[in-house]
């Protein structure tokens, strides 16, 4: 399976402050990717990396097997909403989509209208009067239209009320699988993501936590408690995420006897409760909602 | 990203070409105006006359052409503040570069497209109002013979397009480095009037070596002087003013001397200054064989000047243009 995303030792340093880094990453196609972490950890810059809006100060990157934005077809190839969906708001919603004809080679515009109908945008409507949620669904519109390979969706959802929410990822799902496109959407609440997605990064202090298939992940990962053949008892590499009074987080391939599953929540507050003791700062409650 | 560029900057162009027009037709009303004034009041006109007529026309259409030329000279700034800094600045500010970067458009194209295009109005205006001004205003500037003057060499033929590709190219890089549209205008309009204030008084009189010469102060250069004065008891007299027609006066004040070369003081001027008439005064000092020297930029090289400042403000232009290219890919992350 070829790579959609790959990255080797990426970084990215703002002056002094370190925004990512150490970053190894590849995500196969065909995915839905959830990348979660805390406010602050390097989800846009990482998003930003990809989307080529920003150059890498360390390592390397491909997309579609190619460097991000380096030039006009692999921008083709890949669709971008960046966080807080901005449009321009003097344009009415049909400049926009105007727009994205006229800049897009393989703009699908009879995709395009469907959605804004379907959606119940006012083509006459000035973006810059739209509701936050109607905001997004344009942006959205925009980056699908473009038909491309990839889409990037930063903090889709952050500006949405729950039913919003719940409508929009939906709407998502439903057309990702009609595009045949890969997506990775980011969020600081798991609980975004947590439906949509077959494949997850867990970011949290410039680091990727976690990586992987998240059926894969969910069966590496066991719970462990104390009165079990006990702690000294674990088969030979078995990684020891999370403590916490006598129960433990363990990732080994060997199934442990008695050892209980994880959910998807248990295994990403985890890694995050992990990165947070291993800097000291204390973990964003948000992060488990 | 012709069509993207015109939706954005429409608003802005049919307000130039309202004012455009506006100006145009005040431009050619004072043209025909000054004409008939120059043709019925000045041609022809009796020697007794034409002291006042020249002087009446003046009077008539100082602030008519001062004023347009005053927008003339301001249009560069306007381009600068209005049409530069907010390009990319706002773009950043309102995160719509995160938009209109991920279409299938490279930012360089980006980029050239609007540069190019509303570099192409810029000039295109500023090239227009001054060649409109340049016809409108020739009989004046004939009249007064100041075509070198600091307001009215910028507002004149080729060099406003210079000053108007500079300044909208030095706002939109400027946009682009500090990221905000209101510094960035601030900015640009300090930058530039700096530059429009430097040019006339401090570069361009260095563009070629200035011409000097010994003048006689005979009748004739007595006549077109402003004045003479002494500063003080022992120090040398000097005179104001003098000028030839057409060139460019680099020096306001020159020292009198006698044809012995030392200064002209007060003691030799006293025999003059008891005369009766300011005439006879003025025809016993030229009598006095006295010299001066005087610094100037000769009169034919108007359009050297003219080709030399627009070609280095479009050599800037240029450079700006390039260090806005490595930025927006460079830089901007």
């Amino acid at each position: 399976m070829t790579a959609v995303i790959e990255t080797q030792a990426l970084g990215k340093r703002y002056g002094h402050v370190t925004a990512l880094t150490e970053c190894t990453l590849s995500v196969p196609e065909g995915r839905v990717v959830g990348l979660v972490g805390p406010n602050g950890a390097g989800k846009s810059t990482l998003l930003g990396l990809v989307g080529g809006l920003i150059a890498p100060s360390a390592g390397s990157i491909s997309v579609l097997g190619d460097p991000p934005a380096a030039s006009a077809a692999q921008l083709a190839r890949v669709g971008f909403v960046a966080q807080d969906a901005p449009v321009y708001g003097s344009l009415t919603v049909a400049d926009h989509l105007r727009l994205g004809a006229h800049l897009n080679p393989r703009w699908d515009a009879g995709l395009a209208e469907s959605r804004i109908r379907q959606r119940n945008l006012d083509p006459r409507q000035k973006a810059g009067r739209l509701s936050g949620g109607q905001r997004a669904q344009l942006a959205l519109t925009i980056a699908a239209a473009k038909r491309a390979d990839l889409l990037i969706l930063d903090e889709p959802v952050a500006a949405l009320d729950p039913l919003a929410r719940r409508a929009f990822l939906q709407d998502l799902l439903d057309f990702v699988g009609e595009l045949g496109v890969s997506v990775v959407l980011s969020s600081h609440l798991l609980g975004d993501l947590e439906r949509v997605c077959d494949h997850l990064i867990v970011l949290a202090s410039a680091r990727v936590q976690l990586s992987g298939d998240v059926a894969r992940l969910l069966a590496q990962h066991q719970r462990v408690t104390g009165t079990l053949p006990g702690f000294d008892g674990l088969p030979a590499g078995t990684d020891i995420i999370h403590a916490e009074h006598n129960t433990m987080i363990v990732r080994t391939d060997t199934p442990i006897d008695g050892a209980g599953r994880v959910d998807l929540e248990d295994l990403v507050l985890a890694y995050l409760t992990r990165a947070a003791s291993y800097d000291g700062t204390p973990m964003l409650a948000e992060a488990h909602r | 990203m012709i069509w993207l560029t015109w939706r954005q900057f429409r608003v802005q162009a049919i307000v130039t070409a309202a004012a455009l027009a506006a100006l145009t037709v005040y431009l050619l009303l004072i043209g025909f105006g000054s004409r008939d004034a120059y043709d019925t009041g000045i041609v022809g006109c009796t020697p007794s006359e034409c002291a006042a007529a020249l002087q009446a026309f003046v009077h008539d259409y100082n602030a008519p052409f001062g004023i347009i030329g005053a927008v003339l000279l301001a249009i560069p700034a306007l381009a600068g503040i209005f049409w530069g800094a907010p390009l990319v600045a706002r773009e950043l500010e309102e995160k719509t570069d995160k938009l209109v970067w991920n279409q299938s458009v490279t930012r360089r194209r980006w980029l050239a497209v609007k540069l190019g295009l509303i570099g192409l109005t810029t000039a295109a205006v500023a090239g227009l109002l001054s060649l409109l001004l340049t016809w409108s205003a020739s009989r004046y500037d004939q009249v007064t013979g100041e075509r070198f003057a600091a307001l009215t060499f910028v507002a004149r033929n080729v060099v406003p397009i210079g000053y108007a590709l500079f300044a909208f190219t030095l706002g939109a890089v400027t946009g682009m480095i500090v990221r905000r549209t209101l510094p960035a205008m601030a900015i640009t309009l300090a930058v530039f009037a700096a530059v429009q204030i430097a040019v006339p008084n401090g570069i361009r009189q260095h563009i070629m070596p200035p011409v000097t010469e010994t003048v006689r102060l005979d009748a004739a250069a007595v006549s077109s002087i402003n004045g003479l004065g002494f500063r003080g008891e022992g120090t040398g007299g000097s005179i104001h003013g003098y000028t030839k027609p057409g060139v460019w006066p680099l020096v306001e004040e020159m020292h009198l001397y006698k044809s012995d070369g030392s200064a002209y003081l007060i003691a030799d001027a006293k025999p003059c200054m008891v005369m009766g008439s300011f005439e006879e005064s003025m025809a016993c000092t030229a009598g006095q064989d006295l010299h001066f020297t005087f610094t100037y930029q000769p009169g034919d090289r108007y359009w050297p000047f003219q080709w030399i400042e627009l070609t280095a403000f479009l050599v800037l232009t240029l450079l700006l243009t390039g260090i806005g290219f490595l930025w927006i890919r460079r830089r901007l992350n």
